[in-house]
């Protein structure tokens, strides 16, 4: 997990998305981050929750959240699914995106991160396709990487002479040069080139260092040489090489085999004996000590002591035999899927198919399963026990959808319920006219209001009475207004004239109080009006967002829970697959070890007969069995 | 697999006193709590590796002898993925503090004072361990520890480590 | 590996399988180890498929239940100087706590290279809310550190952010809570 962050930031690094710190003693400069939900998916990513992290990339992405960052966010996706192991969307992904837009620089980079992941996972053609792509130079020490990334590549694919060009004319100082001399070395060897391979193994295995890497390195690369000079019959040239070989490192019981053949090839095989009975005495499992088996008896036997070398071989046998007996079981064992049982002695009953792929180096008490030891250092078998674990942890965050699903289905039944009543009647308010109706009154009423001030209409705000004696007093000063004028018809003039004064100078008492009153109840009426009108606005948005029907989102729900069975399907049959596979390189491994072994056995067998016949023919009193 | 053997119910193994809880099966509720050192440390964050997470008090009896065999597990495992927590639920920190000094142990020490984390995890009994494998699942949980326990566990960590 | 036959020829003949393995180096090796390519690319297929489903449930859950017309969503960033170490982040809204968040450090170190925490995601009504956040943490010389801010906002229809900025722009050396609408 630490390293995997580590991977991330040198990722966003290279990729130009991190800030960089300024040589001077200032601040941190602000970092670039215009739209937060960019910024979110770098928090997600910098805590190491890569998976999470692109999840929540591609979903802003579709919610267009980003606007900002539109060609960072499509980068960083790319970076996230390389860090996922998914390198063929992460090579579509950057394959789309580096157009000219994009700095030379982070265009480079890029290639050169899926080359590495390309490499890892053995597409060395698709490596050495990106590689090609580079353009410009890369930092110091991702240039050394990638001479050495491209020449492993080219070897792989038998193209050594590419690759001895590649290296011939590359000066460098880091470890990575070192490296590179000794696959050139062993790839001219391999392609029988000897003199000019053991130059640059030589190289390598005279280095001065006290890196455990590279002394590791120098070990190899004496060992090879070593075995080079053997098969080429030159024995004299070998034994110098394997003796540089340090004696307690991990190259050291072949370096010592080596060095025996070496002194035995020249007829020296009383010294011989020695580096061979040394490696007698270790871990039969290591391939060179099952070789130092027949080896030891083989020179007593050139030495003349036929009966050692008989009881030599006789053990031998013993060993061989039930050294294959054991890779018998643990093949059958592994088959079975019960390994792992044997291994824990667990009675526990979840799921016997568990990985028995383990750590061995890392603890002291190892089982008896290290005859894995080889292959689970393997590469193979570590990229699939990377995958494995990578789909046991998909596994478990679509469990956990599962649980949400459920939860989701019923707060859309709730849901369904409440606008199954609600948006009939929201939608029927909405269709009416409601508001515009409410809106045409006011404006009626303004208008009326108006004319009142304008024409300072008091009768019109009098009370109902005041207004329906207005009424009758303007009647009767029309219909006085026709009759004759005679003196009855003045009195009555003069007392309407009266009436009308006092009921007119009521009104108008009244009429500033009463005007500044209804004013006051059209602004509220212009309030609320507005308020409704806010209020019918957002009535009408939220209704346009919400679901055409409920049964909208009950669809999603149900698509998505399809999808989710479906995929846990595949992923129990994918991880079964690549189980199995672990499986099949495991018990390929074993059966070639005890092929070796059972090749072994019948050379002993062989040689053991022969010492038989010998001592048979030979007049009694020498040798003997 | 994994998720399917989540799903299925497993009767409870045979062997030290592993019992059956409501969590087992289930992601392990995240959660984050200062330790006495000072650091806060979240459980999310150890994704990716088997985690030993362990309730106890100062006043439990059979809790130091726990704490001392999970931190020679952690010595021995934890190059190979082995990591562990323990939460203490003392209302009294100061107490959970002193008893850290006198009883140092190679992982974090948290506390829990509130109780908020304790509860999420269905805490019944001190001291309780819970086996959280590399996905985040709760995959057993051991009550109470008697000598010898660590032995039991050992054969499920490795178990869970090979994952 | 080569079969050895006869007792004639000495064991050279395994040295020669020796040094096949010795010079093997990084090389794919022995014959036919079983083919992991196929399984690769259907696994690489596979996790994409999860991808797109997890976004795609991602985008159903929060659409369903933090619907645009009522999500608030508070952020917290930093650009702090000098070095901060933040602590923990408490958040309330209309007097009620909604948020509390202790930092570990790696999370700390997230913050300061630049990333923004969605610290809070809930649903409000339309209308006036008030927002109080405080931090706490510890300064350059170890000393321990506490600030709050409070804010009123308006929710209106549409999805709210607001941004809380751990600062010390304003103030040398004295990180504040700097409060930002982002609508």
């Amino acid at each position: 997990m630490p390293r995997r962050a580590v991977i991330a930031a040198g990722l966003l690094l290279a990729l130009g998305l991190l800030p960089t710190h300024a040589a001077e003693p200032e601040k941190l400069s602000l970092t670039r981050v215009q739209d937060l939900h960019y910024g979110d998916v770098l928090f997600t990513t910098f805590v190491g929750n890569d998976f999470e992290a692109l999840t929540r990339l591609e979903s802003y992405t579709q919610w267009k959240l980003m606007p900002h960052h539109q060609g960072e966010a499509a980068l960083l996706a790319g970076g996230l699914y390389l860090q996922l192991g998914m390198h063929n969307e992460a090579g579509r992904r950057f394959e789309s995106l580096l157009t000219a837009d994009v700095p030379a620089s982070v265009k480079s980079r890029a290639w050169f991160y899926l080359a590495r992941v390309w490499y890892a996972r053995g597409y060395h053609d698709r490596a050495l396709q990106a590689l090609s792509r580079i353009e410009g130079a890369l930092e110091p020490a991702e240039a050394a990487e990638r001479v050495h990334l491209q020449a492993n590549a080219l070897m792989h694919l038998e193209r050594h002479d590419e690759a001895i060009t590649l290296l011939g004319g590359w000066k460098s100082s880091s470890s990575w040069l070192q490296y590179a001399r000794f696959n050139l070395g062993v790839a001219l060897v391999r392609s029988d080139r000897l003199a000019d391979g053991a130059r640059w193994l030589d190289a390598v295995g005279s280095i001065q260092t006290a890196d455990e890497e590279l002394l590791a390195l120098k070990d190899k690369a004496n060992l090879a040489l070593g075995f080079a000079w053997l098969q080429a019959g030159q024995a004299e040239s070998a034994m110098p090489m394997l003796m540089r070989v340090r004696l307690n490192g991990p190259q050291s019981s072949r370096a010592l085999l080596g060095l025996g053949w070496a002194l035995a090839a020249t007829g020296r095989n009383e010294e011989a004996l020695s580096p061979w009975l040394e490696l007698h005495d270790r871990n039969l499992l290591d391939a060179a000590v099952q070789e130092a088996y027949l080896a030891v008896p083989y020179a007593f036997a050139q030495l003349g002591a036929h009966g050692q070398a008989a009881e030599y071989y006789e053990a031998a046998l013993e060993s061989f035999a039930t050294e294959r007996g054991n890779i018998d079981t643990a093949i059958a064992r592994i088959r079975e899927g019960s390994l792992m049982r044997q291994l824990v002695g667990a009675e526990d009953a979840v799921s016997p198919q568990r990985g028995w792929f383990w750590q061995l180096t890392e603890l002291p008490d190892a089982p008896e399963s290290r005859y894995l030891y080889p292959i689970l250092a393997g590469h193979d078998f570590q990229e699939g026990l990377k995958n494995y674990r990578d789909l046991a942890y998909l596994g478990s965050t679509l469990s956990r959808w599962d649980e949400n699903m459920a939860v989701y289905g019923d707060m859309i039944d709730t849901r369904e319920t409440a606008y199954g009543e609600r948006i009939p009647r929201v939608d029927g308010l909405l269709s009416s006219d409601a508001l515009a109706a409410t809106e045409a009154s006011r404006k009626q009423v303004e208008g009326r209001f108006n004319d009142i001030v304008n024409l300072q209409d008091v009768a019109a705000l009098g009370t109902p009475e005041q207004r329906a004696q207005w009424q009758r007093v303007l009647q009767i000063e029309a219909g006085l207004a026709a009759a004759p004028d005679d003196e009855g018809t003045a009195a009555a003039r003069e007392k309407l004239e009266l009436v009308k004064g006092v009921l007119y100078w009521d009104l108008h008492q009244a009429f500033r109080e009463r005007l500044y009153q209804q004013r006051r109840a059209l602004r509220e009426l212009d309030k609320a009006l507005t308020e409704a009108n806010t209020r019918w606005l957002r009535v009408q948005q939220a209704r346009a967002t919400a679901p055409v029907t409920t049964g909208d989102y009950a669809d999603r729900i149900d698509t998505l829970t399809q999808r989710l069975a479906t995929l846990r399907t595949r992923l129990g049959a994918a991880a079964e697959a690549q189980q199995n596979l672990l499986a099949d390189i495991a018990v390929h491994e074993l059966e070639a070890q005890r092929q070796r072994l059972a090749d072994y056995e019948i050379q002993a067998r062989f040689s053991l007969a022969a010492i038989y016949d010998r001592a048979a023919e030979a007049p009694a009193g020498q040798g003997g069995p | 697999m994994l998720w399917l053997a989540a799903g299925l119910v497993v009767a409870a193994a045979s062997g030290a006193a592993a019992s059956s809880h409501r969590l087992t099966g289930q992601s392990a509720p995240d959660f984050a709590l200062k330790a006495t050192s000072g650091t806060n440390f979240r459980l999310s964050e150890y994704r990716g590796e088997v985690v030993l997470l362990t309730f106890w008090g100062s006043r439990c009896g059979q809790c130091p002898a726990q704490l001392s065999a999970v931190s020679r597990l952690v010595d021995t495992y934890g190059a190979a993925g082995l990591a562990a927590l323990a939460v203490n639920v003392d209302d009294d920190q100061l107490a959970a503090a002193e008893f850290a000094v006198a009883h140092p142990v190679s992982f974090p020490v948290l506390l829990d004072p509130d109780k908020a984390v304790a509860k999420a995890y269905r805490v019944d009994n001190l001291p309780m361990l819970l086996l959280i494998d590399r996905a985040g699942i709760v995959r057993h949980v051991h009550r109470d520890h008697r000598s010898g326990d660590d032995k039991a566990w050992l054969a499920r960590i490795r178990q869970l480590l090979d994952e | 590996m080569k079969r050895i036959t006869s007792l004639g020829l000495p064991l050279l003949a395994a040295l020669a399988c020796m040094a096949g393995s010795v010079l093997a180096a990084d090389a794919a090796g022995a014959d036919a180890p079983p083919d992991t390519r196929a399984l690769d690319e259907e696994i690489q297929a596979i996790k994409k498929d999860v991808v797109d489903l997890n976004r795609d449930l991602f985008i159903l859950e929060e659409e369903l239940l933090f619907p645009a017309n009522t999500q608030v969503a508070v952020f917290l960033s930093m650009d702090v100087g000098d070095f901060f170490a933040l602590d923990t982040v408490e958040l309330r809204v209309d007097d009620k706590q909604v948020a509390k968040h202790l930092y570990t450090p790696r999370e700390a170190e997230a913050l300061l290279k630049g990333g923004v925490q969605r610290l809070y995601l809930g649903n409000l009504r339309v209308g006036e809310h008030e927002l109080v956040a405080l931090f706490t943490g510890k300064g350059p010389q170890g000393q321990d550190y506490s600030r709050g801010a409070q804010v009123r906002f308006e929710k209106s229809v549409g999805a709210k952010y607001l941004e809380l900025k751990i600062s010390d722009r304003q103030s040398r050396r004295q990180p504040e809570f700097v409060i930002r609408d982002w609508e």
